[in-house]
């Protein structure tokens, strides 16, 4: 009897072209799918629970009022810090937000003032305003950021008992 | 003349390689995709700041919070401020005070400490920031018999990369 001596013929060549198909179309589908999405923080602040507490004597000195006044459908309207007012302009000249951070900075002197964590800020903001102006109070307030880090500035944040709305 | 048979001369393209990388790819955006925050509504349009850092808190029970407008693909508010509850619900803030004595009783009959858990409020850059007080005032209270409420929050923004 004869046997055929040509078995490596028989070896059976998998289908590559196929796999390679419907793992790019994977590949491009994952890929379209992904939206992209800028991650989410916060300002890790510390944020007292209570209603503001009887100031102190002592106190007096390290709370930092904060006034923001709207316009009625929530824009804002003035940024009073302590007694001054810094206007309400948002725009890239002479932004309100980067004076109310460089008042923030003469009040604490310099970061390595032994006060600076002690100190609280104290907002005070209209009803309607846009939450979008809060936060950036918040982080005039929080700090700054230069040469890519992070310089703390206040540490405690607060916020005055709400206002009620305009009838 | 004797030509040498050509079919030799073909170069085979090694696969294994180019498929190993295509898979790795593959898991990386499947790994991606699914780590996208479940919680997060996108209907948030949070307010954007350079200064936010991710989170530090490491509560592992928290409250999500979405505080939000139901807009049109433009961006146009179709509603009043609401507030889009985990479970699907969008009640209004002086509806949410309900949902959160539901969510402190539960913490309360499972002897969870209320400290512990981290109130997220993820608040929507054009919500009025009396109601996000509002909200959190609420929670504050949120305890049975009116007793303490939640302690902890964390305001979210969005990061913006300079």
């Amino acid at each position: 009897m004869k046997f055929r001596s040509n078995t490596e013929a028989q070896k059976i060549e998998p289908q590559m072209a196929p796999m390679i198909d419907v793992v790019f179309q994977l590949l491009i589908f994952f890929m379209l799918t992904l939206n992209i999405v800028e991650p989410e923080g916060d300002f890790s602040i510390n944020m007292p629970i209570n209603a503001p507490s009887n100031a102190t004597q002592e106190k007096v000195f390290t709370d930092l009022k904060i006034r923001l006044e709207s316009t009625e459908d929530g824009r804002l309207k003035n940024v009073i810090f302590g007694q001054r007012p810094l206007g309400n302009n948002i725009g890239k000249q002479d932004n309100v937000f980067a004076r109310l951070n460089a008042e923030i900075r003469k009040h604490i002197g310099s970061p390595t003032n032994p006060f600076r964590k002690d100190m609280r800020v104290i907002i005070d903001a209209d009803y309607n305003l846009d939450y979008t102006y809060t936060v950036k109070t918040i982080s005039a307030c929080t700090g700054k950021m230069k040469d890519g880090k992070l310089i703390r500035y206040i540490e405690k944040i607060e916020f005055a008992p709400q206002r009620k709305p305009a009838p | 003349m004797r030509f040498k048979k050509s079919e030799s001369n073909v170069l085979d393209v090694d696969m294994t390689p180019m498929i190993d990388i295509v898979f790795q790819l593959i898991a990386f955006f499947m790994v991606i995709t699914n780590f996208e925050n479940a919680k997060a509504d996108e209907r948030v349009k949070l307010p954007v700041d350079q200064l936010a850092k991710p989170s530090k808190a490491t509560n592992t029970k928290q409250i999500i919070i979405n505080l939000g407008y139901v807009r049109d693909k433009a961006g146009k508010k179709l509603s009043g401020p609401l507030v889009f509850w985990q479970t699907g619900d969008n009640i209004k803030v002086d509806q949410l005070q309900t949902y959160m004595k539901l969510e402190a009783k539960y913490y309360n009959d499972t002897d969870v400490d209320m400290a512990e858990v981290l109130v997220v409020i993820r608040a929507d850059a054009e919500f009025p920031t009396g109601l996000v007080q509002e909200v959190m005032k609420v929670a504050k209270t949120a305890g049975v018999d009116g007793s303490g409420g939640f302690e902890k929050f964390s305001m979210r923004i969005q990061q913006k990369t300079p």
